[in-house]
């Protein structure tokens, strides 16, 4: 069939979601509400101290509630997978805790039944009982190593620069990342100004509303699973690592999926559900509640000392970051957190000598892990938050005093690698406009009083990884679209139904999009920060091309002329005598990539760097410090957006996520209990919380070796709000707050001590 | 959850013949919402609940009683009082204090009995009724009662009634020229559970307070009225200076109890403020804007 | 005397009068999944406070997932499934796909429910009316202006078909 009302360009078009449909209809599927027949319910019995021998576990009362079918401790879980140990980084987390326990909320024990309230039922009449060790808490403390989490390290052996960690035993530290340019020792001596400041960021978490959820059938032949994953790929060669199968008799399927924001990602409850299922030999479910979230995984915590020094005209000469992320009682994704994100924390400034060790720690808390941003909110809270003071100590606008030290494509970041379609000074002068920087503003008399902020970051993308896509056209020319990037609303499927629409000269709206299922969807390296519109995207791209190539030369053995434009389906009807057969297009992508020598330092350190910033105008009331913002602006660098509404929605989307981290949200742990555990006691922005003016802007860019000019926008509208609050809050009153969050009371008793009346201790 | 036993009786007497008043398994239910909650969390784990669902329409009416005072059922759910004309007529704090407290679905379900039943000391309707004069008809197996609002919440989630007393009505006196104002402040999220809660009643003759009622809600072990406060404050004209006194006085008589929502110096200062900003837009007759 | 078994329970399920055997303390959510197999309707935080959960019962949202599904007997029960009359989608669904009103999907359900109990009783709600009205539903991806204007779209659109 010809398509005759093709519009010119699919690319940056605004087209809606492809399943929208599904979703307002309540038809979209998803793990956590998915049953398949005959499927048992599994309930966690969790430990109840931080750090722990485990003496002893009696199920035996549990196994005796009515409608219970088996109850499991990692005894049972050791007979049929007899390393049960996974991780992306290190293989440090067993399915379930073996000889000791690590955190308050891991998993211990299981019990299976037909009902899921009378499997929780007995989960009550479970009885452990531990003889309880010294824990660590805090990350500068933990690098101490006088508390250990960990008898041993067990690197994965995935990443060659954990390798030399392997065996080490007496240390919480799971990775140090070091990085050196040039000197900065000599820098300070010789600087005019020096200034140190340390910054620290809180456990917060991602809290899809969608909690996690996988069910397994296993059967002798392979294992399907059914999960909320942004990675089946990955999930699929871990489960079969951990079983000792090939890959393809491991089968990930992957429905709807409620958010991720990073949880979702690597091993979460598959494993689990796995192992259960080939114990009680029936298909399992594994399904969380809100509260077991808390107990799951969460964002690094993070110390941050950072110490810059001045030459007498205002230029950074030198910068000196320590990094200390709190990674939990599991390394999960934190080493690749503590180096990939850790080679930027000197932020997006051109400094010859930088210096920077960057720490991931073992403590007794929840596991911590990829949560959108992976670290860059951390350390653009720390650089911004102290670019900012530095400027307004050497009485310079900050604005101005960012534009001088701002580093622009042609020089070198802190790797060494020369930027490229970085346009950081695009994104810094628009947020500033925006702002109407340079007029006058009323900051107030009364006690109400005003302020303004702003803050700009860099991310390289994580590199190197792969994605494959497959195109599909069949016989009637429709096309159908397998890559294994997970939508989870940030409209990934769309994106790339417009990519090979572009390509194969067809709508987007008509080509299809196969839900994840690896039986079918090739491999990728998951959808994780911001990678998947670049890569899969160019995967996605070359695939329609290959398509394209295999039409075109369908056309030659055809004996088609030159330019003709016999549609399709005629071409295959010649073929094969009727409306048969299919044209399959592939294509793989992986960026080049030269790893970091010793010293940190690379000439290709990612394919593309995410920029982005933020511009706040806030009031503060300085008799309770509550803080309203009034405008919220956000600035990124995406290239040429392939679909400007979906961007659009991405940066406000993220911004409101991120505002949530920065003014309230916090995880109370006391004595290693989460005391919040619950959206009750656990805030999370709401209807009333988004600022009555934001603005979203993309800057005019062109990523040139992104497909159609595009990059990743998904954490984008995260990195500079924290920051640029804090700065707001500096400029309204005068008080600077370095820890997050910025809470009401922070801010009182930052002005209550500025004061000389500071606030009760209680 | 475990399994329970549930009755749902369609009289008064009979609800009350089926609580077992030494059997703390055993429990009234209204709404839902708030005791769902628990058994949810395990926290309370019932043998039999007694629904009030099928008592009958008066003990959702609300209406005017024979000396103007407002009547209100005690399984009438808040957005009944929500949308009531009467209440609007009687008492406009509560249908202002209403677009805030809790959500529309919770506020469709959750009964002015039940929330009081509960006596959970973060509510937002405590302290209003309070401060209103409120007072409660309660019935027990042989004998009827009536208490102040006052009197009824005795502790943290404890109130004066026995297990097998339930209350029937709500009855607010008529308040003439009084005015009111509701101050709810949250500390986390814009929607959250009040960090405190300051509720104020106050008559005054030209610039002069005659009367005064002051209620904080969230701060403390139970709701708790600021006596020494209204002292101050009755027979000032609200001043400045009166304010500041007026505040004090109410920061030095309660205990303030911190949470994750606030230290105690904390809301002690948020006491501190909102006392004077409650007086002050009760006297100008802001009503009960939010915060 | 104890009654915990089973019960009978008779209601209207969108439009249809349907039966369903509850113990006491299931919820809504889990009697429409285990007995009727509708999933639009999901317990996330189980406290009442995201609004994944939302109903209508009689017309007015509760929570599913905090409601007891033997309190369901002789009401009418409203679900999101229960709007897309004879294929067609309400106007209040064609306006969140217009204006991209969700992301993940996962809270969708329950504001478009919410904002249909909303239209019905104020056909033109302000701002502040409408987040009032919504301030009860999470959406952990943010996508709360892009829902203010869906609820405005929704409301201009069906002020339109109803003047003709």
């Amino acid at each position: 069939m010809t398509e005759t009302n093709v519009p010119a360009k699919q690319v940056n078009r605004s087209i809606p979601r492809i399943e929208g449909r599904d979703k307002v209809t309540g038809r979209a599927e998803y793990a956590h509400v998915m049953q398949v027949p005959g499927m048992l319910h599994a309930k966690i019995f969790r430990s109840t101290v931080p750090h722990g021998r485990i003496l002893r576990v009696d199920t035996t009362a549990a196994r005796k509630v009515p409608g219970v079918c088996a109850v499991y401790t990692s005894e049972d879980v050791l007979r049929v997978i007899p390393n049960p140990y996974y991780g992306p980084a290190f293989h440090d987390q067993p399915i379930l805790a073996i000889g000791k326990v690590h955190f308050v909320g891991e998993p211990v024990a299981v019990v299976l039944a037909n009902d899921p309230h009378v499997a929780e039922q007995a989960v009550q009449e479970i009885v452990a009982e531990y003889e309880e060790l010294p824990a660590v808490y805090y990350e500068v403390e933990a690098a101490e190593n006088k508390v250990v989490v960990h008898d041993e390290l067990k690197p994965a052996g995935t990443f060659a620069d954990l390798k030399h960690l392997k065996g080490r035993k007496g240390t919480n530290i799971a990775l140090d990342f070091g990085l050196r340019r040039g000197d900065v020792d000599q820098a300070f001596v010789s600087a005019a100004h020096v200034f140190e400041h340390t910054f620290r960021s809180q456990k917060v978490l991602h809290l899809a509303l969608e909690p996690f959820a996988s069910i397994a059938d296993y059967n002798d032949g392979g294992v399907t699973i059914i999960t909320s994953s942004q990675g089946p790929s990955f999930v699929r060669s871990e489960i079969a690592r951990l079983l000792g199968w090939r890959e393809n008799r491991v089968r990930i399927k992957v429905p709807y999926l409620g958010a991720g924001y990073g949880s979702k990602l690597y091993i979460k409850m598959e494993a689990l559900a796995v192992a259960l299922s080939m114990l009680a030999q029936r298909p399992v479910k594994v399904a969380l509640t809100m509260e077991e979230q808390f107990y799951t995984i969460t964002k690094h915590p993070c110390t941050l000392r950072i110490k810059s020094g001045i030459d007498k005209d205002g230029r950074i000469v030198a910068r000196q970051c320590t990094v200390w992320w709190n990674g939990g009682a599991y390394a999960d994704v934190g080493p690749r957190v503590t180096q990939k994100s850790g080679f930027t924390a000197s932020g997006p400034y051109d400094i010859d000598n930088v210096a920077i060790d960057s720490y991931a720690l073992y403590t007794n808390l929840t596991p911590a892990g990829a949560l959108r941003g992976f670290g860059v909110p951390q350390l653009a809270w720390a650089y911004e938050s102290h670019t900012d003071m530095i400027a307004r100590a050497l009485g310079r606008d900050p604005y101005e005093f960012r534009k001088q030290n701002l580093l622009r494509d042609g020089r070198q970041q802190a790797t060494g690698t020369i930027l490229k379609d970085a346009a950081i000074d695009k994104v810094l002068d628009r947020i500033a406009e925006l702002l109407a920087w340079s007029s006058p503003f009323d900051r107030g008399t009364g006690t109400v009083r005003r302020g303004r902020g702003l803050a700009v970051a860099i991310k390289a993308v994580i590199s190197p990884t792969t994605s494959v896509a497959i195109v599909n056209v069949a016989a009637d020319g429709s096309t159908t679209l397998y890559c294994g990037t997970v939508d989870m609303g940030q409209g990934s499927d769309t994106a790339m139904t417009q990519i090979v629409g572009e390509i194969l000269n067809v709508p987007a709206e008509a080509i299809r999009v196969v839900p994840r299922d690896t039986d079918v969807t090739p491999y990728d390296m998951g959808t994780l920060g911001s990678r998947s519109l670049f890569h899969m995207g160019h995967a996605v791209h070359l695939a329609a091309e290959d398509a394209n190539a295999k039409i075109a030369a369908l056309r030659r053995e055809l004996g088609e002329p030159e330019g003709s434009n016999t549609p399709l389906p005629e071409l295959f009807r010649k073929k094969y005598g009727m409306q048969a057969g299919n044209i399959i297009g592939t294509g793989t992508y992986r960026p080049d990539y030269i790893p970091a020598e010793a010293q940190g330092l690379t000439p290709n350190a990612t394919p593309f760097w995410m920029i982005a910033g933020s511009g706040v105008e806030l009031e503060v009331d300085t008799e309770t410090g509550h803080v309203r913002i009034t405008r919220l602006i956000t600035v990124a660098d995406v290239g040429r957006p392939i679909n400007p509404k979906i961007v659009e929605s991405q940066l406000s989307g993220a911004a409101l996520m991120q505002l949530g981290f920065s003014l309230f949200e916090k995880m109370h742990v006391d004595g290693g209990q989460v005391t919040n555990a619950s959206l009750a006691d656990y805030k999370i922005p709401g209807i009333h919380d988004v600022p009555p003016v934001m603005q979203n802007e993309t800057v005019e860019a062109h990523q040139n070796n992104g497909p159609f000019g595009a990059k990743g926008a998904g954490e984008l509208g995260t990195f500079g709000v924290s920051p640029a609050i804090a700065n707001a809050i500096d400029d309204a009153i005068g008080v600077r707050l370095t820890e997050l969050p910025l809470t009401a009371e922070a801010v009182l008793r930052g002005l209550r001590a500025k004061d000389n009346r500071p606030l009760g201790d209680v | 959850m475990i399994p329970f036993e549930l009755i749902e009786p369609s009289s008064l007497e009979a609800a009350i013949a089926q609580i077992d008043p030494e059997d703390p398994q055993v429990r009234p239910i209204a709404g839902g919402t708030a005791l769902t909650l628990m058994m949810k969390g395990g926290v309370f784990r019932p043998r039999r609940l007694v629904s009030l669902r099928k008592l009958g329409p008066s003990f959702t009416q609300i209406s005017a009683g024979p000396a103007d005072e407002l009547v209100i059922g005690a399984m009438a759910p808040l957005s009944a009082l929500e949308y009531s004309a009467e209440v609007r007529r009687h008492a406009p704090v509560i249908t202002q204090a209403m677009r805030r407290l809790a959500n529309v679905r919770v506020r469709n379900v959750a009964t002015i009995g039940g929330a009081l039943a509960h006596a959970d000391p973060h509510m937002d309707l405590p302290p209003i009724l309070i401060a209103l004069g409120a007072s409660v008809d309660i019935a027990g197996p042989s004998n009827e009662r009536s208490l102040a609002v006052e009197d009824l919440l005795t502790g943290y989630y404890e109130t004066a009634l026995a297990n097998n007393e339930l209350i029937t009505r709500v009855l607010i006196p008529p308040q003439g020229a009084a005015r009111a104002a509701y101050f709810k402040i949250t500390a986390g999220s814009a929607d959250d559970w009040p960090a405190l809660g300051i509720a104020v009643v106050l008559s005054a003759t030209g610039a002069q307070v005659t009367a005064a009622r002051i209620v904080v809600g969230a701060a403390t072990v139970k709701v708790a009225r600021l006596r020494a406060a209204e002292k101050a404050l009755i027979g000032t004209n609200a001043d400045d200076k009166t304010l500041t006194d007026v505040a004090e006085a109410a920061t030095s008589e309660v205990d303030i109890i911190a949470d994750i929502r606030g230290s105690a110096s904390y809301k002690r200062e948020l006491l501190h403020v909102y006392v004077r900003r409650a007086v002050r837009a009760a006297i100008e007759r802001n009503g009960a804007p939010r915060v | 005397m104890c009654d915990m078994r089973s019960r009978t329970i008779s209601f209207t399920l969108n439009g249809r009068p349907v039966t369903a055997e509850v113990t006491p303390h299931q919820n809504i959510v889990e009697m429409l999944q285990t007995q009727f197999a509708l999933f639009g309707a999901r317990e996330s935080c189980g406290q009442g406070l995201c609004g994944c959960c939302t109903v209508l019962i009689d017309g007015k949202p509760v929570s599913g997932c905090l409601t007891l599904a033997i309190f369901l007997d002789g009401m009418e029960l409203i679900t999101i499934e229960g709007l897309v009359a004879s294929g067609r989608l309400d106007p209040i669904q064609q306006a969140f796909i217009d204006c991209g009103a969700f992301q993940c999907g996962y809270c969708t359900p329950g504001f478009v429910l919410m904002t249909k109990a909303l239209l019905s009783q104020n056909s033109d709600p302000s701002d502040a009316e409408i987040r009032d009205w919504l301030s009860g539903n999470l959406c952990r991806c943010g996508a709360y202006p892009e829902i203010l204007s869906a609820v405005k779209t929704a409301a201009r659109a069906i002020k339109r078909a109803a003047t003709g």
